[in-house]
């Protein structure tokens, strides 16, 4: 059987294609370009499938942002929170942890119990603990994701809630001569400190990481002071797509 | 006929035998339109906002209905209550207090109802002939108990409201057996309920009853109410007295023997899942740490405090909840 598994995210679609349990094919697309480029619309919005060239597939689940930008003609639809959890069982073999997502622009964090979703909590539309933020403090800093990601060690301490006047904050830190090693640190740390809330009403020592952030081993570092194991999954940026198709195969199809 | 305030299931048939009307606090807070406003009442009174809604409403309840005499469970429930039992003696209300003992065997029971008997000069065999007929009205309580698990034709908030209301007969044990027994007349008329999930509900009994309509969106049907049930005696038949009545009674006593009861239903009724409603600041709250481990079923912990409606992020947990366990029993 061939499931394939879209997560329409703020910034990116993710796309997989699972095939008798393997992961056969695996891409994104810009948002942008995904709408633009490879749908239509009469009614619902039509994917052109064989522009992406996914070839045939026998269940089709989406899933994403709002349910009416993820309606796509011939998909089902299943909720963000669901697929992101399916995605996480899959991925770890675990059935209680928490998951922790951190997306471009939304926060997630899902407590697992027995293979079933029993806690949620959202940070949507707030830069300020997503992804966005790092990527503009890298901007500001003039280093790539990847360099920054790589610094965790004293940190310089950034107070500001808001992403914007973090990005000011930080400048007074450049203009006081702080190394950037300390700077970058700085920049992972408040973003730890902004994830903590999130995750203080759960109960559990297995934390799942998935999202962008899964590749900042700082943050990771931060972390797993707090918990017992943390668990950075194989395809993070592709959990949503994932447990889209393990929806697909193990519970769409009975 | 006086009015005689409870704080929970006591050994009623005493207060009915000596013909006092016994009303339970909780369904008076909790039934009021100006609920909130007993809270408050409390809380200016000095209880800390960091304290059981139950409490602050019973005490306001009280106050309010102008109750006078009040008997107070001073074990076997809850510290708050021993509390509450204090405050309401400064106030000048006249209180019984009555202990489910921690030892939990039939000499302790017997002792304590025999203490409590006492206080209000009452034979035991008047008590007996009065557990005698509020068995025969619990029996109905406990058809539509039946009616909803066996049958699927009473609602999840049919089986709540007329088994919680065997803790004080709402005061009139003539008038709620006919209640009853009208209700069961039409409940048998029905269609069987058709929904996929058949949910339990444990813990104490909710402050937001809205939980059983809600569920209902999602095909969900809680056909098993763990403490209002227990308010019922549904295992009076093998007990030969009132102390052999009140000793299988699960709700005070410790977790262990609450949960063999808990299992039993879970299988015996078919559940899918069980809903765990714990009040906030409640030591309930703690034990939720076992009952997880031990019931094998998926379990979703729903904490309420003041509100007698369900919030926002409780429903989204519950429609997350309900929705993967649909996935799980293939039922969506």
């Amino acid at each position: 059987m061939r499931v394939l598994g879209i997560d329409l995210g703020s910034r990116e679609v993710k796309v997989i294609v699972l095939e008798e349990g393997e992961i056969v094919n695996k891409f994104k697309v810009s948002t942008m370009s995904f709408y633009r480029d490879y749908c239509t619309f009469s009614g619902k919005i039509v994917v052109d499938l064989d522009k992406l060239d996914i070839g045939e597939t026998d269940v089709k689940i989406s899933t994403g942002y709002g349910r009416n930008n993820t309606d796509l003609n011939e998909f089902e639809v299943i909720n963000e929170v669901k697929a992101h959890a399916y995605g996480a069982i899959y991925q770890s073999g675990l059935e209680n942890f928490i998951l922790l997502d951190v997306g471009g622009q939304d926060v997630k964090a899902v407590q697992v119990e027995k293979g079933l979703i029993t806690d949620i909590e959202l940070n949507e539309k707030c830069a300020a603990s997503c992804g966005r933020y790092l990527e503009n403090m890298a901007k500001v800093l003039e280093v790539s994701l990847e360099e920054l990601a790589t610094y965790s060690t004293d940190p310089v301490d950034l107070n500001s809630t808001c992403a914007v006047f973090s990005e000011s904050e930080l400048i007074g830190k450049i203009a006081e001569g702080a190394s950037i090693e300390r700077l970058c640190a700085g920049v992972n740390y408040s973003m730890y400190r902004r994830l903590k809330p999130l995750l203080t009403g759960f109960k559990g020592h297995k934390l799942v990481i998935s999202g962008g952030v899964a590749f900042n081993q700082a943050i990771i570092e931060y972390l797993a002071q707090d918990y017992e194991q943390v668990i950075t999954l194989d395809h993070p940026q592709y959990n949503g797509a994932i447990g889209s198709c393990y929806y697909g195969q193990e519970i769409s199809n009975k | 006929m006086e009015k005689v305030g409870i704080t929970t299931t006591i050994p009623v048939e005493v207060l009915f035998a000596v013909g006092h009307q016994p009303q339970d606090l909780n369904n008076l807070f909790i039934t009021a339109d100006d609920y909130a406003q007993y809270i408050e009442l409390a809380e200016k009174d000095g209880f800390p906002k960091s304290s059981c809604a139950w409490i602050k409403g019973m005490y306001g309840a009280c106050l309010e209905n102008n109750i006078n005499r009040v008997v107070s469970v001073v074990e076997g429930d809850c510290s708050d209550t021993e509390a509450l039992n204090e405050v309401l003696q400064a106030k000048g209300i006249k209180t019984y207090p009555f202990a489910y003992p921690y030892e939990h065997d039939l000499e302790s029971v017997q002792a304590a109802i025999d203490d409590f008997r006492e206080l209000f000069s009452v034979s035991l065999d008047e008590v007996e002939a009065m557990r005698n007929r509020l068995n025969q009205v619990r029996a109905l309580a406990s058809e539509i108990d039946r009616l909803t698990w066996q049958e699927n034709k009473a609602t999840g908030f049919e089986n709540h409201l007329y088994q919680i209301n065997c803790s004080d007969f709402k005061g009139d044990i003539d008038s709620y057996e006919e209640e009853l027994k009208n209700k069961i007349s039409e409940i048998k008329t029905r269609e069987p309920i058709n929904r996929e999930l058949r949910l339990g509900y444990i813990g104490v009994p909710p402050m937001t009853a809205d939980i059983y309509e809600h569920v209902t969106e999602f095909s969900a049907h809680i056909v098993y109410n763990e403490v209002q049930r227990e308010f019922t005696f549904p295992r009076y038949e093998q007990a030969d007295n009132i102390y052999q009545q009140y000793l299988d009674y699960t709700y005070p006593y410790d977790l262990e023997f609450r949960l063999k009861e808990i299992k039993k239903e879970v299988a015996k009724r078919d559940l899918d899942g069980i809903i765990h409603y714990t009040q906030a600041f409640c030591h309930r709250e703690i034990e939720d740490i076992i009952i997880k481990d031990e019931l094998e079923l998926p379990t979703l912990t729903i904490r309420g405090d003041k509100s007698r409606q369900l919030d926002s992020r409780m429903k989204l947990r519950l429609e997350a909840f309900l929705d993967m366990l649909g996935d799980m029993r293939g039922v969506n």
